[in-house]
């Protein structure tokens, strides 16, 4: 393993077209880094530019402390599994794996040991001798994995390594190995830190929405100031900003004035029509999702809002009395909420 | 009661279809033998006529009264051999060459990315839409200056054939369009040059056209006449079987070479023959693969 740094990375395609913007990023040793964005974002480009496969417009990518902008893919010390896996069709998966050692003119009976030695850890020795097309997806993207395994290189690169498992299995994985998300859109990085920093404390609103299913819930809405405390009154509710986050707003003294609130559907709860707090709302649609209930709800501007209630807290009269269309009340807490400015989109307590 | 019915006309239908079918195979069938025979009648004329000692002008009869083996031995006795060997070098160095040319310019056009890549391909559709022959005089002064005409005419030969040969990258290039561009990213990462890409990745998946292109590049200059005429130009050591054959059916030469051309035609046919005959499964799967992809 080895450290890769980013800087200034720029991707510009021959019709001026930017796909990836002053990009910088530093992964340390061992470090296990995630790209996430929407489609187009510039996640690939990136892989790809660290690998070789497309070329750096401006910035250097360094592996080891080596600026590697103009070698070869092959001479950068990096092992790539791609999304469609990239297999090679008339090989046998033996051979696919043996490829590259081939080539580096290792020893046969080191290669037939480090291949049988890949393979029983994934698991696909019964098959070593099968051409591609005669395996299923998720074999073959062993075989890719294994392909990459034999390499002992120095950095490893996936793209969408986790598109092709099922769902249980892919969160599984998410929550097993994600160390540091990178955050990126439109070619910006947006945020780099730990999956719980991006979502405690998304850096703007894009990534507050982004991160986090279903998506936070966004009010524009009024900051108020009264005695050195802070209130928000999203849809004619009043609700104190307390805990952290009213410290940090009276810390640094943010004015009062229009802002963009935000606040995740696992944070509202439902309240009581008659609290000072609670907003007037009406049931849209009820998502059962098993151990808990998606309420989708309008606001009386039609803003619509998603609160996610816990099935166990709730009688079954009380589950049944959420009809759609029903006239209720939702709220929440003083110190789950996010605050964006509303012409920047930057949180506000960052 | 009900269902036995239903599989009673089920097997009906069937039948019929059966039936059907192979009324229509039978007359496919019959068609396409009445157009072989049809097709191999002339073959078959020139090889019964090779075997023909009694006269050696044409006949107005179609097996030979004496069969013998007498036209064979008088092609090794004439300027036959060397024509020949002239068809066989010129052919061999033009399917090495030209291969090797066609492929690279497919997997460049293919797979790289360059400054006028679609001019030069456009530039290369509208100089093909030209016919060859109207370069057949600056060829030849060309030639003549260099020195490769009449007796030279077989490197100068070479030279022509395989000069154009980059623009017939259509077909190849079609189908290397066809094979993903993430085999060559997979390849390069996992340490291949580009070159390895092409030997180890690209033309092991492109094996029919391939052989589309060594076949198609072996057989143009095995059966060309016009060029070869004109280049080697009277001189018979510089002629190609076609051309030193051609001679044999002028007014005051066919009486007595008639039956040696029939069976110097069968011997210039022979190893194309064979070749087809080897790589046919090949050339089909090529000439298809490379036309519907592509």
């Amino acid at each position: 393993m080895a450290s890769v740094k980013l800087t200034k990375v720029q991707k510009i395609y021959d019709n001026n077209v930017v796909a990836v913007h002053d990009f910088d990023l530093d992964i340390k040793d061992k470090e296990f880094v995630v790209f996430v964005g929407p489609s187009g974002c510039g996640k690939s480009t990136t892989l790809r530019m660290i690998a070789g496969l497309e070329e750096i417009s401006g910035g250097t990518v360094e592996i080891d402390g080596e600026v590697v902008n103009d070698l070869q893919p092959k001479d950068r010390g990096i092992a790539m599994v791609f999304q469609n896996y990239a297999l090679y069709p008339h090989m046998t998966v033996y051979d696919n794996i043996a490829f590259s050692l081939r080539l580096q003119k290792v020893p046969e009976d080191v290669i037939y040991e480090k291949v049988t030695h890949a393979a029983d850890i994934l698991g696909i020795t019964q098959y070593l001798m099968r051409k591609p097309r005669a395996l299923s997806g998720g074999q073959r993207q062993r075989v890719a994995i294994g392909r990459a395994m034999v390499r002992d290189s120095k950095v490893f690169l996936m793209d969408e390594p986790l598109s092709n498992l099922d769902a249980k299995l892919r969160n599984q994985m998410r929550a097993e190995i994600i160390l540091l998300i990178v955050i990126m859109k439109d070619g910006y990085i947006m945020q780099v830190g730990t999956p719980e920093e991006c979502f405690d404390m998304p850096a703007n609103l894009f990534v507050a929405e982004f991160i986090g299913a279903p998506k936070m819930n966004i009010m524009k809405t009024q900051l108020l100031k009264e005695n050195g405390k802070y209130f928000v009154t999203p849809f004619g509710a009043k609700i104190e900003v307390t805990g952290e986050k009213g410290r940090i707003l009276a810390e640094k003294n943010t004015p009062a004035g229009e802002i963009i609130l935000g606040v995740r559907p696992e944070h509202m709860v439902l309240a009581d029509a008659n609290d000072p707090s609670a907003i007037p709302a009406t049931l849209e649609v009820n998502e059962m999702m098993g151990s808990e209930l998606h309420l989708h709800v309008f606001t009386e501007d039609g803003t619509r809002l998603i609160v996610r209630v816990p099935t166990i807290g709730l009688s079954s009269e009380e589950r049944e009395s959420l009809v759609n269309g029903k006239k209720m009340a939702v709220s929440f807490e003083g110190k789950v909420m996010h605050f964006f400015n509303p012409e920047t989109e930057e949180n506000m307590l960052l | 009661m009900n269902n036995k019915t239903a599989e009673i006309d089920r097997q009906k239908r069937s039948i019929g279809l059966k039936a059907s079918a192979r009324i229509s195979n039978t007359i496919i069938y019959i068609l396409l033998v009445i157009i072989s025979f049809i097709w191999l009648l002339p073959f078959i004329f020139i090889v019964l006529q090779s075997f023909r000692c009694e006269v050696t002008g044409p006949v107005g009869y179609v097996t030979p009264k004496v069969w013998g083996l007498d036209n064979y031995k008088r092609l090794l006795e004439c300027n036959f051999k060397t024509w020949y060997l002239n068809t066989f070098i010129i052919a061999l160095c033009v399917a090495v060459l030209q291969t090797i040319i066609v492929l690279c310019m497919s997997y460049t056009l293919s797979r790289f990315r360059f400054k006028m890549r679609g001019g030069l391909m456009r530039f290369m559709l509208i100089l093909g839409m030209f016919p060859g022959m109207l370069t057949m005089i600056i060829l030849y002064r060309v030639l003549k200056d260099l020195g490769l005409t009449q007796a030279n005419a077989v490197p100068g030969l070479i030279l022509v054939y395989v000069a154009s040969s980059g623009m017939g990258y259509y077909v190849s290039k079609g189908f290397f369009d066809t094979i993903p561009k993430s085999l060559d990213e997979a390849a390069r990462v996992d340490g291949a040059t580009r070159a390895q890409v092409l030997t180890k990745i690209i033309l092991p998946l492109a094996k029919p056209i391939v052989i589309y292109t060594i076949l198609t590049a072996f057989m143009a200059p095995w059966g060309d006449f016009v060029f070869a005429r004109y280049i080697a130009f009277g001189t018979s050591s510089g002629y190609n079987v076609a051309v030193g054959m051609f001679d044999w059916l002028s007014k005051d030469q066919i009486g007595s070479w008639y039956t040696t051309f029939c069976a110097g035609g069968v011997i210039v046919a022979l190893p194309v023959t064979i070749l087809f005959m080897c790589l046919q499964k090949y050339y089909v799967e090529g000439v298809t693969g490379g036309a519907v992809k592509g």
